[in-house]
């Protein structure tokens, strides 16, 4: 189109096709150049001036272009690896705290051994303290305060590898809930066990098994699956006990409803972990303290 | 071309410099830079069509960044931040569109 002519601002072909589409959009698209140049050609027209060109403005104004382009895409792309890396602090900041948690856990239970060691030693020494003695372990064994080992049986649940009918919209159905095994391991003590751990966490009295998010929490310390679940008890009764009741019945309908995976086998020797049981509240009136 | 020239020393500066871009300004940065694509393309579109003013670019560049950057601020004032930077982004676009359109036309005739 010749400089001396102004073109009008809308195409013939542009508006014709635009017809059914909002009048609003249709002005967006029909103005799209700015009528500034239009009016800027027009006002050279009719002053019969020579347009005169200053192309360092308009170099200037691009090289602000290009700068502004440059640090968009450059921010855009360095705010993704700051979202990356602050989730990777958070994880091995997680991975440290559980690290140190273990390290204290495992010098509780060193110095717990050494304490019942000198505690046997001393009541040893006299006629009532061994008689004593006796009670304490049992009760210690009851309480999960000692290292256990036994016959039992061993129970491993894991989300489901290929979703049951019931399960086949929302693979998360498949999945192994807190609720899951808590009902295992409230199985397994009506079954008999004496002792029983979760993926080497040995359960007590006041043990928790819940869960925060997908993690299922026993005693405040995340489960990696698989669930392994050990329990020592009688090894001619405890699994045809485990097998037979509410929690045994409720396991086969997990595996046929929603495909979660679980085996129960016997198992001659068990080496159970102590707990770290801890008191901040209760205290015993008088005798053993 | 030394127009063109400046855009790519611009874009090279941009891109060794590293320019740090303050946290308030982030937000807008993207929508600045669109409002800007739109005065390039529309300038483009007007040097084909014989019309360019380098006034008048100018002038179209820094108040549509500008504006641009200022309807989004104001919308984040008001709560409506998000729907009206897809507001200014429909229209920006559309712009973008129809003078690319235009340009196509010119250049190849179709």
């Amino acid at each position: 189109m010749p400089p001396t002519a102004p073109p009008s601002p809308t195409p013939a072909t542009g508006s014709r096709r635009l017809q059914t589409v909002p009048a609003l959009l249709a002005q967006i698209w029909d103005e799209a150049l700015d009528p500034g140049y239009a009016a800027a050609a027009a006002r050279r027209t009719a002053g019969a001036q020579r347009p005169v060109r200053r192309w360092l403005g308009t170099a200037l104004a691009l090289g602000l272009v290009g700068v502004l382009l440059a640090a968009a895409i450059v921010q855009a792309n360095a705010a993704k690896p700051a979202v990356v890396q602050q989730r990777l602090d958070l994880i091995s900041r997680i991975q440290t705290q559980t690290k140190r948690y273990d390290a204290t856990v495992a010098a509780l239970a060193a110095a717990q051994a050494q304490v019942d060691r000198l505690k046997s030693d001393a009541l040893a020494a006299s006629g009532t303290g061994t008689g004593l003695d006796a009670q304490l372990r049992t009760l210690s064994v009851a309480s999960a305060d000692v290292a256990v080992s036994g016959p039992g049986l061993r129970l491993t649940m894991d989300d489901a590898a290929t979703p049951g009918p019931g399960a086949a919209g929302d693979p998360a159905l498949g999945r192994v809930l807190d609720r899951d095994l808590q009902m295992a391991v409230n199985g397994l003590w009506a079954a008999g066990a004496e002792a029983v751990s979760i993926n080497g966490q040995r359960l007590t009295a006041l043990s928790a098994i819940r869960s925060a998010g997908d993690a299922i929490l026993v005693d405040y310390r995340p489960l990696a699956r698989p669930y392994v679940v050990l329990a020592i008890g009688d090894p001619q009764t405890i699994q045809a006990d485990f097998a037979a009741g509410a929690a045994g019945q409720g396991l086969r309908t997990l595996q046929e409803t929603y495909g979660v995976q679980y085996t129960v086998s016997g198992a001659d020797m068990l080496t159970l972990p102590a707990a770290a049981v801890d008191l901040r509240y209760a205290r015993t009136k008088g005798g053993l303290s | 071309m030394i127009a063109a020239l400046g855009l790519v020393v611009g874009i090279v500066l941009g891109l060794l410099l590293h320019p740090v871009v303050p946290l308030w300004m982030q937000p807008y940065l993207p929508i600045a830079v669109v409002a800007a694509l739109d005065a390039v393309f529309g300038a483009v579109r007007a040097s084909l069509d014989g019309v360019f003013d380098d006034k008048v670019f100018v002038i179209s560049f820094v108040s549509n960044v500008l504006v641009a950057a200022l309807i989004v601020f104001l919308g984040d004032q008001l709560g409506v931040g998000s729907q009206l930077s897809t507001g200014v982004i429909v229209v920006l676009s559309v712009r973008i569109f129809s003078n690319v359109a235009a340009i196509r036309r010119q250049l190849f005739g179709a």
